[in-house]
């Protein structure tokens, strides 16, 4: 930077943090680190928006995990082909799965947000791009829904539910899910991108939400489906985390192409939402 | 070869069928406060949007800070700050943690000595740890105005600072305005619409109507243009045109809505000509004005400023008002 163009000697003066490079970019590192740094303070600096990440896949876990409490094992084993526990032991991957779909909502209301207060304005005068903005609100949102993988595996073992085996494989179904919700909250933010209106991320979240969780192995088995829903659940990102997850909850060991899908997925989301975000985003 | 601070050639920006800002001619000199006045819909947004990149050009030039906007708009960025007319701010951040994101946004590395010096010089420095919304508007504007100067701009747009403000805060928010512009030596393009503020801070205006420049230079010289005043009549009966013409030193006479707006010469010769022909019509209002920025917008465009406000063009604008209509 020639210091003809930057004024104001009579103070300090702060440098810009490399020299930069004649032409229309400018690197995003430092904006990358502020933004995301902000989603994460404003998340966690709100206790309700923790409140309410846990709760929803929490009652799932109790309600709908208690549902067959008395009936026998054996039944449930024939049921669901597969020997387990308890059904909340079956049904703690396909809810953390579940609920991987829903936490990008929170990305893009905070998009939203952020447009119609006009920070998106004070955002974009700044050398930062789009694709930037667009990166951390997705990054922001993931994070966002890790937060819901220790609290529940907690709660699992409040009701009961025995863990054992290799923490590799835990941390190969921790990352799967990572890969799922990025791939969510990237889907979300795009589609979103030139919506200005607080109720199209609660609207897109219920038309997705439903049929991808009931058309995916998260609940039961997808052989128990008719073929149509077979049909969905076969290209249906949730139920590869759900089967990745169960096979390391429930029988101790993983498919590791189950982990190849969801990173696929996660990153056909990430190029095609930021070429999308970085043309149609809208300032305000 | 003079480089401006800011340039435009033939600036033009269309919203669909609306052509908000119509083939704008602008030269801002470095060190200066220009003033965009205009009613509201007039194109000074708008304006700001395109020279500062978060709009596109429609068709034709500008650039900033001696960066072509259209080619190199992260060099721009790099170098102008921005206040908006809403004060926008992380309220839930306090004063410090609002001027970490903005020197990351504008990738600085040392900048906590301007940030605590900036502070200081607006009166904000122990209340740097408390939260923005505990802040009142004149504090929250102040700390908007400091993030804008943190990355030393060579130019800062300010789009209508003071509107909505109460008179103490404006006055004070006019001086600080006046001491950046001095002491940082910054160039200053800001908008208003409010008269007394663009005569009072700026050293040259563009007068703005229909996304159009009517009229530009300092508000002194725009001011011994007008070689006239005006008189605003209103009478209890109703008087016709011929006979408001016909009075000796009366060069036009426009109607606006019940009133007659009459430009003379003179208001001290022509006003006993006034009493004269009407005394039996019965006055029930009359008003003398001599040349100001207000008469240039009335010479020059035959409106009032807060008149011309209320011909919105701006839909967005237009459907708030249908909305406050219906309660």
């Amino acid at each position: 930077m020639s210091t003809e163009t930057r004024h104001g000697a009579v103070f300090p003066s702060p440098t810009v943090a490399s020299p930069p490079a004649p032409g229309a970019y400018v690197s995003q590192g430092s904006q990358f680190v502020g933004l995301y740094w902000r989603e994460l303070l404003r998340t966690f600096r709100n206790p309700w928006v923790l409140v309410i990440t846990i709760v929803q896949p929490f009652m799932w876990l109790a309600f709908f995990g208690s549902s067959f409490a008395n009936v026998p094992l054996s039944d449930l084993d024939a049921l669901l082909h597969t020997q387990i526990q308890s059904y909340t032991q079956f049904l703690l991957p396909g809810v953390l799965s579940t609920s991987m779909l829903t936490i990008g909502m929170f990305g893009s209301m905070s998009t939203i947000q952020d447009k119609r207060f006009g920070f998106m304005k004070r955002i974009l005068i700044t050398p930062t791009s789009k694709a930037t903005v667009y990166l951390t609100k997705a990054l922001g949102s993931a994070t966002r829904g890790l937060v819901q993988i220790p609290v529940m595996i907690v709660a699992a073992l409040a009701f009961g539910v025995r863990f054992d085996g290799d923490p590799l494989l835990w941390a190969g179904w921790i990352l799967g899910l990572v890969f799922l919700g990025f791939g969510f909250s990237c889907f979300f933010l795009a589609v979103t991108a030139s919506s200005t209106d607080w109720q199209t991320p609660g609207v897109i979240s219920n038309f997705i939400t439903m049929p991808l969780m009931f058309a995916s192995g998260a609940l039961f088995p997808a052989s128990n489906f008719p073929t149509w829903m077979q049909y969905i659940a076969k290209f249906n990102p949730v139920s590869y985390s759900a089967l990745f997850g169960r096979g390391i909850v429930v029988q101790g060991t993983a498919d590791w192409l189950y982990l190849g899908y969801l990173a696929l997925f996660a990153l056909i989301m990430l190029v095609a939402g930021t070429l999308v975000a970085s043309r149609y985003l809208k300032i305000e | 070869m003079v480089e401006y601070a800011i340039q435009a050639d033939g600036l033009t920006k269309s919203y669909g069928a609306l052509t908000a800002v119509d083939h704008v001619d602008m030269r801002v000199p470095d060190g200066g406060i220009f003033g965009l006045l205009g009613p509201n819909g007039a194109g000074k947004t708008t304006i700001i949007k395109v020279l500062t990149g978060l709009s596109d050009i429609t068709s034709g030039e500008a650039s900033v800070a001696g960066f072509n906007v259209r080619t190199e708009p992260m060099r721009v960025k790099e170098r102008i700050g921005w206040v908006a007319a809403e004060v926008i701010l992380d309220d839930d951040f306090t004063a410090w943690e609002n001027l970490w994101l903005q020197a990351k946004l504008q990738r600085l590395t040392d900048w906590k000595p301007r940030a605590l010096e900036l502070l200081r010089y607006f009166n904000l420095e122990d209340r740097r740890k408390d939260k923005v919304q505990t802040y009142s508007t004149g504090m929250r504007k102040k700390l908007e105005i400091a993030l804008a100067l943190l990355h030393q701009p060579r130019v800062i747009f300010m789009d209508e600072p003071t509107i909505g403000l109460d008179p103490g805060t404006r006055r004070m928010l006019w001086e600080l305005i006046t001491g950046v512009n001095r002491e940082y030596g910054i160039t200053i393009l800001l908008t208003s619409h409010y008269i007394e503020e663009a005569d009072a801070l700026c050293g040259q205006i563009s007068i703005i109507d229909h996304g159009k420049f009517v009229a530009s230079g300092a508000p002194s010289e725009l001011k011994s243009r007008v070689k006239a005043d005006f008189i605003e009549l209103e009478t209890t009966e109703a008087v016709d045109e011929a006979r408001l013409k016909a009075i000796p030193g009366v060069s036009e006479v426009r109607s606006q809505g019940k009133a007659w707006i009459l430009r003379v010469a003179s208001a001290e010769e022509v006003l006993p000509r006034i009493f004269q022909s009407l005394k039996t019509d019965g006055i029930r209002r009359i008003n003398v004005e001599k040349p100001s920025l207000e008469t240039v917008f009335l010479d020059l465009t035959g409106k009032r400023i807060d008149q011309a406000g209320s011909e919105i063009r701006d839909y967005r604008k237009f459907y708030a008002s249908v909305r406050r209509a219906r309660g």
